[in-house]
């Protein structure tokens, strides 16, 4: 390998047909006058611009049925220009320098043309110098070269991450193994499932229970999750009241009053909401619009009277020693209703961590977007991390993440992605350039993710996410399967 | 005595040749190693619009005859209309190039490639020989010559007048292609044998005996060749002959009355000036002119109608062109080979033009 160009942060390397190289691997340009290293990584691979092989090309392409001969060639020159035809340009991008046996994030020297040697830098001695796995290590997969990724829990701590990619690449098996792990350190993780994917992570795959039996609760509305009022604070339900179900700020005053009303008398309960509302002297159209909402509260099933049937939120989070994950099953509810669970959920959470009863949470949400408010995207991502939520948006449409969230971003498991558009929105993250973006995910086969952030040290890493033994059920129902 | 059955072996004539059929001569191979593994310094680089000029062997030739065709008005012309013969008929070309592909201390290393393409039976076969690289020098150009002089043409030692080392390649790539002219000749039957170039002989690559020789052979085996120019210096009336508007392609125009012998040089062809397509180029054509005047014109028929003709160019001609030619990665190619063969270590000589006159120093816009 040949040292070419350097533009911006672009390096351009030339390379021989014996080098076996790949996008995203990383090379070590060393200069010795320098007493450095140059850290790069191959963004894409294309041929080299030889001069001549638009003649070459067009004269081998004239050898057809109609045209054919042969070469008298004693010098064997034939394998020479093979060689130079199918030599390459590898397109890098610096990311860091190796001084004193050390990884500094200078890039802004440059090393010589002709002294320097360029080899392969392994992803395991680039993991070692970067200091990537830690003391609490996560073993996401294998990189090309077969060394093990293992990132550090500590650099998922009070971060925000981003999992996307297109449908089927395996995202939410990436978030099932980090889940996993973090259990196994002690953490709590909460899931908003929205496919009820996440259900069966205590079973292995021949069905059998497996370590995490005991440590996945799984809610499902209406079913195990029911609630009572009385469980549920007045800002809560008003959240629930003004995003879930639109209620106009009259009638929601008029809420407030019989809510308090209620709350003094101590019957807050569905039916006595329902009397209440009924016997309120208000106007007819603030009643009617009281009664709808109160309706929608009452068919949604979320809600109880019955404190034999309420599930008490907490019992499962706080005082955990041995890590759980709760999966709120959000699979055959409604939209409205879904808005209502999640309001209710982080309501709660949020609740807990500023009475400190629990210490933080991890919070993993499916296509937020088809739960989550608009308002709750900036909340989340700045107020209340300082409460300790640490969420993970697990998304394959990343125009529906909005601009800031992806500024913000920590970590970003970025999965395969065709669509131009969809590139362009996950470039803007801060984390990476957005050629590395484009040019790598583009090509990344399933399963295969490019690791960006703080998980990597801002070394971006492609790796293929190991299998886990448990049921992942993310599979997609089929009709055309075998019968047999 | 019992009449017994005649029974003739195929005529090999008109197949296309192996290499091994051509005996490709060892000599090339030897001479090519043996200069190659001399130079143990340093080569220079030349700047790259020098290198990758190509030079078709028969440039230097075609430079010569302009003393031979001398600006006087007195040619007649006669058109002759032609009319395509579609009788089978092989076509034969041939084609030589050479190129520098760098400089050493002592001298210039350059690469010769012949390439013979055969037109038969609606398809086409090429056979390509080298390329044969050689380190020439000062010290060696005449031995080079002399040999492969010796080996190719048959001929005596004969001093090398006038031969600086950078018109070396373009004489090494004559001798090459004399050599293949002679081989084809002697193998091909009933064709059409197409050179690059004239039938005009006397310079010291291109000896009247040896191009009579061939054209002797050939017509022996019944063989007709014919001989295609790109360039020609030809005028009447201070015209350039290559412009006639009146005549409907497919034709030949005649130029009768020319010198057959000026000094050392000598036109071993009939002269025509034709243009074989309706909006095609019009060409100088050579056709050995101790053929048949009848069979001479017929030979330009049966081109006509055996072979492709693009911008009025024979393909078996273009081709053979196409093929010989050295593309730049084959200069790279071959570049490489020296390195890991020789040990030759590649530098970039300064391009001077440039240095001096910055970005008017590139000469004429390629």
């Amino acid at each position: 390998m040949r040292l070419y160009k350097k533009e911006g942060n672009t390096i351009h390397i030339l390379s021989f047909p014996e080098e076996k190289i790949e996008k995203g691997d990383y090379l070590l340009i060393e200069d010795c006058s320098a007493k450095k290293d140059l850290i790069v990584q191959i963004v894409d691979v294309q041929f080299a611009n030889i001069p001549g092989i638009l003649e070459e090309l067009l004269r081998d392409s004239t050898t057809n049925q109609h045209l054919n001969g042969e070469n008298f060639d004693p010098f064997q020159l034939v394998s020479h220009i093979t060689y130079i035809q199918d030599s390459n340009m590898l397109l890098c991008k610096a990311r860091g320098t190796i001084e004193n046996e050390k990884i500094i994030p200078n890039i802004s020297w440059l090393p010589s043309r002709t002294q320097s040697k360029i080899k392969k830098l392994p992803t395991d001695s680039l993991l070692n110098l970067g200091g990537i796995s830690g003391d609490l290590p996560i073993f996401l997969g294998d990189t090309k070269d077969s060394s093990q990724l293992t990132i550090n829990a500590h650099a998922l701590d009070g971060k925000l991450n981003i999992i996307t990619g297109k449908k089927e690449t395996g995202k939410s098996h990436l978030s099932k193994t980090i889940i996993l792990n973090l259990i196994n350190y002690g953490a709590v993780a909460i899931i908003l499932d929205l496919n009820g994917e996440y259900t069966k992570l205590d079973f292995s795959l021949d069905g059998k229970r497996n370590e995490y039996y005991g440590k996945i609760h799984v809610l499902t509305p209406g079913v195990n999750f029911e609630v009572l009022l009385s469980q549920m604070s007045l800002r809560v339900m008003l959240n629930i009241l003004f995003h879930a179900l639109n209620i106009p700020g009259t009638s929601a005053r008029e809420f407030r009053q019989i809510w308090r009303v209620l709350e003094q008398k101590g019957t807050l309960t569905l039916r006595e909401l329902g009397e209440a509302i009924r016997n309120w002297k208000c106007n007819h159209h603030v009643r009617d619009a009281l009664f709808s909402r109160y309706y929608a509260l009452l068919n949604s099933g979320f809600f109880t009277d019955n404190p034999s049937e309420a599930t008490i939120f907490e019992k499962d989070l706080c005082n955990v020693e041995n890590g759980t994950a709760l999966i709120i099953n959000l699979r055959d509810t409604s939209t409205i209703d879904r808005q209502i669970i999640v309001e209710y959920v982080l309501g709660k959470i949020a609740e807990l961590l500023t009475t400190w009863k629990m210490r933080a949470v991890f919070l993993f949400a499916e296509e937020a977007h088809l739960y989550l408010r608009e308002t709750y995207w900036d909340d989340i991502v700045t107020r209340m991390r300082h409460f300790g939520i640490f969420t993970t948006f697990i998304t394959n449409q990343p125009d529906t993440i909005r601009q800031n969230i992806y500024r913000q971003a920590d970590n970003i498991f970025l999965f395969n992605f065709t669509n131009e558009n969809d590139l362009e929105t996950v470039s803007r993250a801060a984390k990476v350039d957005a050629e590395t973006v484009k040019l790598i995910a583009r090509d990344l086969p399933p399963r295969h993710c490019l690791v960006l952030g703080k998980v990597v040290n801002d070394f971006p890493i492609v790796a293929k996410v190991r299998s886990l033994n448990i049921q992942t059920m993310g599979q997609t129902r089929l009709f055309f399967t075998n019968k047999d | 005595m019992i009449e017994q059955l005649h029974y003739t072996t195929t005529p090999k004539y008109n197949f296309p040749l192996s290499p091994e059929t051509l005996q490709i001569p060892q000599k090339f191979i030897e001479l090519s190693l043996k200069t190659i593994k001399t130079p143990k310094q340093q080569t220079l680089q030349l700047p790259q619009q020098t290198l990758f000029n190509n030079c078709s062997t028969t440039k230097l030739d075609d430079e010569d005859q302009t003393q031979f065709f001398p600006n006087h008005n007195h040619y007649t012309i006669q058109s002759i209309p032609l009319n395509p013969l579609n009788e089978e008929t092989t076509i034969v070309a041939v084609d030589v190039s050479s190129i520098k592909i760098g400089e050493t201390n002592q001298g210039i290393i350059c690469a010769i490639r012949g390439t013979i393409v055969w037109k038969q039976h609606k398809s086409y076969k090429y056979l390509r020989i080298g390329p044969f690289p050689l380190h020439i020098t000062e010290e060696n150009k005449r031995e080079i010559y002399r040999l492969l002089r010796q080996h190719s043409l048959n001929l005596p030692n004969e001093p090398l007048h006038h031969s600086n080392l950078i018109n070396m390649p373009t004489k090494l790539g004559n001798l090459l292609e004399c050599w293949i002219r002679m081989k084809i000749s002697h193998a091909s039957q009933n064709s059409i044998i197409l050179w690059d170039g004239s039938l005009t002989a006397g310079t010291t690559s291109s000896p009247i005996k040896t191009i009579s020789q061939t054209l002797e052979i050939a017509r022996n085996h019944l063989n007709a060749t014919l001989a295609f120019s790109k360039n020609t210096y030809l005028r009447f009336l201070t015209h350039q002959l290559t412009v006639s508007k009146n005549l409907q392609p497919p034709y030949l125009l005649e130029i009768n009355d020319l010198p057959t012998k000026t000094g050392s040089f000598s036109l071993l062809g009939k002269v025509y000036m034709t243009r074989l397509t309706r909006n095609g180029c019009c060409f100088r054509l050579d056709i050995d002119k101790e053929l048949p005047n009848e069979l001479r014109i017929e030979a330009v028929e049966k081109l006509l109608g055996n072979d492709l003709l693009f911008q009025s160019y024979p393909e078996t001609l273009r081709l053979a062109h196409i093929f010989a030619t050295f593309t730049a990665t084959e200069v790279i190619a071959m570049q490489r080979f020296l390195v890991k063969k020789c040990g030759l270590k590649i530098l970039n000589r300064p391009n001077i033009h440039r240095f001096l006159f910055g970005s008017f120093g590139y000469g004429p816009e390629a």
